[in-house]
């Protein structure tokens, strides 16, 4: 069901209302995707909280608190945090060193005895923010601080599946933990990314710079203070176990993952000294520029990329495994601050211990060429998780209870398969809407009957192109303000759009609405959506046209005036001809007996799913939903909508012309305009105290 | 929950919702009023009946809740829309010929209602506005320049903001104890601007002007922004009727602006009707004519009331146009409807019987013709003078008449 419908306050109200009646008080983590949606849900604990109060349960001490980044929190200088927070600058500073700049509020929070007694209550990123200025502690470390305490976390995803992240902030949560998962339709995508590193050129000569700068500043510290080096070394002798203290401060290079008995283990001898280990990088770094100058394209496996390595440099696969917290250590021992001209080099250990860590689930996969056509080599070396279970499995293995949840999850019986979890209650849910707030349509053919389909091989049979042209049009005279118009892929928006052109569609359109296109590029799609919300807000009236999977189908919302209507063009499969791709439905053929073809359509129908449905955005909002594709009529492609959607679509709107969904856009946007008495719904969509008390008499009878 | 046996009440209300979506009949597309009007077994039109029957309640409803104190004084102008938009034929004729023709009919029926307002139209086509009349409560004037020719060809863009800022200039003019308004009839769904609208309406919200908008095909955000901003009214068409209707309700005088909540003394003179023996030439028009009304205080002499005398500025009515603006101040009381009474009784205003027809049916002993006697199922009774009256009487009292026949007799018969 769409946001604005009540999901996020229903599931914390329950949740927080269980942690509450038990003794044992289960601390609730809740994952969301992107920072509004976080602060949003901070805002509906906030409200919830004050309920409660108000109705006779008082909080007793409940902390409910939300993390982000250093850069949505830290109200000084982000860029330079970390140069002001290291322990060594710290500890230099005590030794009263001239010229070192620290960060205040950190010295503060990390001074201050009141910093463990946080007022309860629950607290926004714009409260935590106040807080912090008012007692002067970094809001950023407060909140690193308090969610071990706090009742309710809120944070992104990322934090909980990233095992990198995971390790740095999550640790210590306790096994009877409860993890909800929200907006999780695309689960299995995080997983997978989490895991995956890319090595390009750049990243491979950034590397081997901060090598030899590295080379250099340990010969420098051997000749003034050898000591250290050597400290290091017997450390490194007992085991990799990082001090607490630098845990605390961030100070620790991210470390991919690491199975824990591997922790406890002592560093391999050929990486303990720290000159060895740097040169030992450099080899290592060399050996995968080697490898980037072959000029076709080579797919192997972990195992078998490790075989040839070895074969060629003698570099063995254990060392290897350590060399993220190798490089870890040794950053912390050489005190360095500034870590961002690193980060070529730490990519580099990553890829090294992910590599050498796992050999299933994975594969290698090197591509000289960005795309079929280019002569230019612009060569990528790909590690790509096929199997999103690794990434989820430690957090199903560490949590009693993981809560997997959205508007969208749908074939549900998918996510289990694919993050090969055992649910021990899945169930779906219908919704009651104040009104039939949303149409769903599916056009399967023009006005004159050519039927229309991004199928590969009618999509540039003119004759489609211009019956999904004449779509547009017709829609963008009906429909008021903003029109948001999805395409399967860039490449085939750019070629449509030429072609749009020649025929004099865009002309058609642009006597209604103005037009603005996203791109791949962040900047131009902002300024395109600002001025596009600007034509939606003045009453010129805008079509937006942008593509599945992008970053407007995934993050922006169009709620009233900014979309009336979206008509997703096609169905948008993914990419069928990307290798990385093509590995992992081989992948999830062969492990987890899903069908190439089922996964293929499931993940385009999840898409087209979420970019319908950024049209609707709580129960006052309306909008059209068109999903312009013959093939969409099919039961097999119907089924895998979300049934809110799929329940909606009544049979005489399952198979239109043009002319036909154009009348019924009409009539719908009339009666929608009309205006609308909330206290109707009393008693269906709305329920007073006592209609609860009814039903609740009713379930128990 | 889908699944689940027990999820019976949920469907019932589903069912519920349903109907309250239906609800009005021509808010149908597809089917045209004839196809919806049955006659069940005794011949009468079931659905028609229940239709106008919801149609007085809804109105009803309105009226109780509006405030009391309202601006007789209307200084109005029409925006119309002659776009390419308006071309369009979903609604019939078409998109400008019905609005030309319900705002003839609204001019007349608006000067009937409101003899002290006075009105003027303006044009918006090929991305300009024009102003097509100028203010005046002649409603021949507006009536000509509607007819002419130009009005029915549909050009170009329509600019809100061109529209927007005529209208203005002229009604800052006005005086400020009037109600200033401005009353769009819209078919485009864009409005292609000059420069910020969003300017031209908050100046607009300053000068204390109104906008209200009827659109003709879907809520667009900037009209209906502009409308609440300045606290007017913003509605969508659903068909020819219900069209109709939305530009009629624009007759009954608006609520005052809180801000304008105090008490004008505003000067007028009652004219007298003179016939002359020899024809003298008017203030207005500057012709000779034979009759006509003298202004009380310049003695000069107008064609028509009501109107503005040319010569002192004065306003010049007579007496009826103030009490027939008056029933908007006090809306005559909406009557209750009650259940049907065993017994047969009559309508007292048309003295038709109140029959019980499921009583009347279930005795059997109907023995007169079900064509010449109209049967009423639905009692309505003033709670003033308990009166009862048929829907058809409710309608016609509250609509035309402004007074209930009831009351007034029982007045005239404390007075004696
Ligand atoms: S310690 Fe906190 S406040 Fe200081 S720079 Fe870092 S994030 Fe900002
Ligand atoms: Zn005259
Ligand atoms: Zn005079
Ligand atoms: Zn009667
Ligand atoms: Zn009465």
């Amino acid at each position: 069901m769409p946001s604005g419908t009540g999901k996020t306050i229903s599931l914390l109200s329950l949740t927080v209302a269980y942690q509450n009646f038990y003794a044992d008080k289960r601390k609730i983590v809740y994952c969301s995707r992107t920072v509004p949606e976080i602060d949003k849900a901070l805002a509906e604990l906030k409200r919830l909280n004050k309920y409660r109060n108000e109705n006779g349960c008082p909080d007793e001490g409940f902390l409910g608190i939300g993390l982000t980044s250093r850069r949505n929190l830290c109200k000084v200088v982000d860029a330079r945090c970390r140069s002001m927070t290291s322990p060594w600058v710290r500890a230099r500073a005590q030794n009263n060193e001239p010229d070192i700049e620290l960060c205040s509020l950190f010295e503060n929070l990390s001074t201050s005895p009141e910093s463990m007694l946080m007022p309860s209550g629950v607290y926004t990123m714009d409260d935590l923010r106040d807080f912090g200025g008012l007692k002067n502690f970094c809001p950023y470390y407060l909140a690193r601080k308090m969610i071990s305490v706090a009742d309710v976390v809120i944070y992104s995803y990322h934090y909980m599946l990233d095992p990198k992240l995971n390790e740095l902030v999550s640790h210590e949560f306790s096994k009877n933990s409860i993890v909800i998962f929200d907006e999780a339709h695309n689960i299995d995508g995080i997983c997978i990314d989490s895991l995956s590193i890319d090595v390009n050129l750049d990243k491979l000569e950034s590397s081997t710079r901060s090598v030899d700068r590295l080379i250099d500043i340990i010969a420098d510290v051997k000749k003034n203070d050898a000591s250290k080096l050597q400290e290091e070394y017997n450390i490194l002798l007992e085991g990799l176990k990082e001090s607490a203290n630098a845990r605390d401060n961030d100070m620790v290079i991210e470390n991919p993952i690491l199975p824990d008995d591997l922790l406890k283990e002592a560093v391999p001898g050929n990486i303990r000294k720290a000159e060895h280990f740097v040169l030992f990088l450099k080899r290592f770094v060399e050996y995968v520029k080697a490898r980037m100058r072959v000029m076709h394209v080579v797919a192997e496996t972990p195992s078998s990329f490790l075989q040839h390595l070895k074969e060629v440099t003698f570099i063995d696969k254990k060392p290897l495994q350590f060399c993220s917290q190798r490089l870890a250590s040794l950053v912390r021992t050489l005190e360095i601050n500034d870590l961002e001209d690193y980060w070529g080099l730490q990519k580099i250990a990553s890829f090294a211990t992910l590599i050498s860590t796992y050999d299933e689930g994975f594969v290698v996969l090197f591509e000289p060429f960005e795309s079929e056509s280019s002569t230019v080599p612009n060569p990528i070396l790909h590690l790509a998780c096929l199997d999103a279970a690794i990434a989820m499995q430690p957090v199903v293995n560490r949590f009693d209870t993981v809560v997997i949840t959205s508007g969208t999850l749908s074939p549900i019986d998918m996510y289990p398969k694919m993050l090969k979890i055992k649910a021990a209650v899945t169930e779906s849910y219908t919704m009651t809407l104040t009104r039939s707030c949303f149409l769903p349509m599916i056009v399967t053919r023009g006005s004159d009957q050519v039927s229309m389909s991004s199928k590969f091989e009618v999509r540039n049979d003119p004759a489609v192109v211009r019956n999904f042209g004449f779509l547009l049009v017709e829609m963008s005279k009906v429909v008021p303000d903003g029109l948001v118009a999805f395409f399967p892929s860039y490449l085939y928006m750019e070629s449509i759009v030429a072609m749009w052109n020649e025929m004099g569609i865009l002309k058609l359109i642009y006597k209604n609405k103005l037009i603005f296109i996203e791109t791949p590029s962040t900047a131009e799609t902002s300024l395109a959506l600002e001025s596009y919300r600007k034509a939606c807000e003045n009453g010129r009236g805008a079509v937006l046209f942008s593509v599945a999977r992008g970053k407007v189908s995934e993050g922006v919302d169009f709620t009233d005036n900014y979309g009336r209507a979206v008509i997703m063009f096609g169905i948008p499969y993914q990419y069928t001809e990307s290798r990385i791709l093509k590995a992992r439905l081989e992948f999830l053929r062969e492990n987890y007996q899903i069908r190439e073809n089922d996964f293929l359509a499931f993940d385009a129908i999840r898409h087209a799913a979420q970019c319908v449905g950024r049209v609707l955005r709580g129960k006052t909002d309306y909008g059209l939903m068109i999903f312009a594709d013959k093939r969409y009529a099919r039961m097999d492609k119907r089924s895998k909508l979300p049934s809110w959607i799929n329940s909606h679509i009544s049979e005489e709107m399952s198979n239109l012309s043009t002319d036909m969904a154009v009348s019924s856009s009409k009539h719908f946007l009339k009666s929608m305009a009309q205006t609308f008495d909330q206290s109707l719904q009393l008693g269906t969509s709305l329920w007073s105290p006592e209609d609860i008390l009814q039903r609740k008499k009713l379930k128990s009878n | 929950m889908s699944s689940k046996p027990n999820d019976a009440v949920i469907d019932l209300d589903e069912q519920l919702l349903k109907e309250q979506e239906v609800g009005y009949t021509w808010e149908e597309e597809y089917k045209r009023s004839w196809d919806t009007l049955q006659e069940d077994e005794n011949g009468s039109l079931q659905n028609a009946v229940a239709t106008l029957n919801k149609k007085l309640k809804l109105k009803r409803k309105i009226k109780d809740k509006q405030a009391s104190q309202r601006g007789l004084l209307r200084y109005c102008y029409i925006v119309f829309d002659c776009s390419t938009n308006t071309s369009e034929r979903d609604l019939r004729p078409s998109r400008l010929e019905l609005t030309l023709q319900v705002i003839e009919a609204f001019v007349l029926e608006f000067f009937e209602q409101n003899p002290l307002s006075q009105l003027g139209i303006i044009v918006v086509r090929d991305g300009l506005a024009k102003k097509l009349t100028e203010l005046s409560s002649n409603p021949t004037d507006h009536i000509k320049a509607l007819r002419d020719k130009q009005c029915r060809d549909p050009s170009g863009s329509m600019s809100l903001q061109n529209a927007l800022l005529i209208a203005m200039n002229i009604l800052r003019q006005v005086p400020n104890y009037g109600s200033r308004e401005i009353f769009g009839i819209l078919g485009s769904l864009t409005s292609n601007d000059p420069g910020d609208i969003n300017q031209t309406i908050s100046e607009i919200k300053n000068e204390k002007i109104r906008i209200s908008i009827v659109q003709m095909a879907a809520e667009v955000q900037l009209f209906k922004k502009a409308c609440t901003l300045t606290g007017g009214v913003f509605s969508v068409a659903m068909n020819e009727i219900h069209f109709r209707e939305l530009v009629l309700n624009f007759i009954i005088p608006p609520p005052i602006l809180l801000e304008m909540y105090n008490t004008h003394l505003v000067e007028m003179g009652f004219s007298i009707r003179v016939y002359d023996q020899i024809p003298t030439f008017c203030s207005c028009h500057h012709k000779l004519t034979l009759s006509g009304y003298l202004c009380p205080r310049c003695k000069s002499k107008v064609c028509s009331l009501p109107v503005i005398c040319g010569v002192c500025q004065l306003s010049l009515i007579v007496s009826p146009h103030l009490s027939r603006s008056y029933h908007h101040l006090f809306p005559t009381i909406s009557y209750k409807e009650i259940s049907t009474p065993e017994v047969s009784i009559n309508c007292d205003g048309c003295l038709d019987s109140l029959v019980n027809l499921k009583h009347n049916l279930s005795s059997g002993g109907s023995n007169f013709d079900s064509d010449t006697t109209r049967k009423h199922e639905d009692v309505f009774q003033c709670p003033n003078c308990k009166k009862n009256y048929c829907l058809s009487c409710d309608i016609f009292i509250h609509e035309t008449l402004h007074n209930c026949p009831g009351c007034v007799n029982m007045s005239n018969s404390l007075q004696n």
